[in-house]
């Protein structure tokens, strides 16, 4: 075997352990971002509960509060971002969700399904989203 | 993970997804067709004890399909044990915090 041949074999991945710091190197299909979407969207919801409920409390203790909500909403950006973030969340998880359901069933298992259903999945919840917002806002 | 067995689990965490997914669908056409509710009709859709109870519901099942979400994801990413136990802790007294926390809201907001 000549020098050459053995530096070729020694650039090919020797194993397939991957850690945090090997993630770059690797390019996630559509299919893995729509599952860690979901993952993140999840747990997005479950700690933006602590946003969601006193602003439920607020808007439903008095006029007051409820106009406060309104301010706090539309008066930063920050919180405009959060806000909009969180309906996103939601729109995602529950398309995502519904698409998992349907795997969960045995449907859209194959490579070209799987992926166009997960693109679909981006796309559905974008447009959601701006629906939503545009009704809010206008 | 919560002591049941997983294929009770697995229907509880789908069965909870299809309530608070109905849910989420009322309030976004609610919100498509309305725009941003004005206070009267806020207090008056909440004053409906039909969509009081549903609320109620949606998110009692929110928070446990939320607890079981993260009680799986937490071990994927987090190896060191003391860490994934005060998350853990977290996950379950913030799911119990959450439930006792909307029951006040809904029912004894005065």
């Amino acid at each position: 075997m000549s020098e050459q041949t053995l530096q070729k074999t020694k650039q090919r991945p020797v194993y397939r352990n991957i850690g945090m710091g090997d993630l770059s190197n690797y390019r996630l299909p559509i299919i893995g971002v729509a599952s860690i979407v979901h993952r993140i969207t999840g747990v997005a919801l479950f700690v933006g509960m602590i946003l969601l409920l006193p602003m439920l409390q607020m808007s439903l203790k008095s006029e007051s509060g409820f106009e406060a909500c309104r301010t706090i909403v539309w008066g930063n950006w920050i919180a405009k971002i959060v806000l909009i973030g969180l309906l996103f969340a939601v729109i995602y998880h529950l398309i995502a969700g519904v698409r998992h359901m349907i795997q969960d069933a045995n449907k859209w298992l194959d490579l070209a399904s799987a992926r166009s259903s997960a693109t679909a999945v981006f796309f559905a919840s974008v447009v959601v989203t701006a629906l939503v917002v545009w009704r809010l806002v206008a | 993970m919560s002591g049941k067995s997983f294929t009770q689990e697995w229907w509880l965490q789908r069965i909870s997804a299809v309530i608070v997914g109905l849910y989420a669908l009322l309030v976004i056409a609610l919100l498509l067709i309305n725009g941003t509710p004005s206070y009267a009709q806020w207090q008056a859709l909440f004053a409906n004890n039909a969509f009081k109870a549903f609320t109620a519901l949606a998110l009692i099942a929110t928070f446990y399909h939320g607890l079981i979400g993260v009680l799986h994801v937490w071990p994927d990413y987090v190896k060191n044990a003391m860490v994934r136990s005060a998350l853990n802790a977290y996950s379950w007294l913030a799911a119990a915090a959450y439930a006792l926390w909307a029951v006040y809201i809904l029912f004894f907001l005065k």
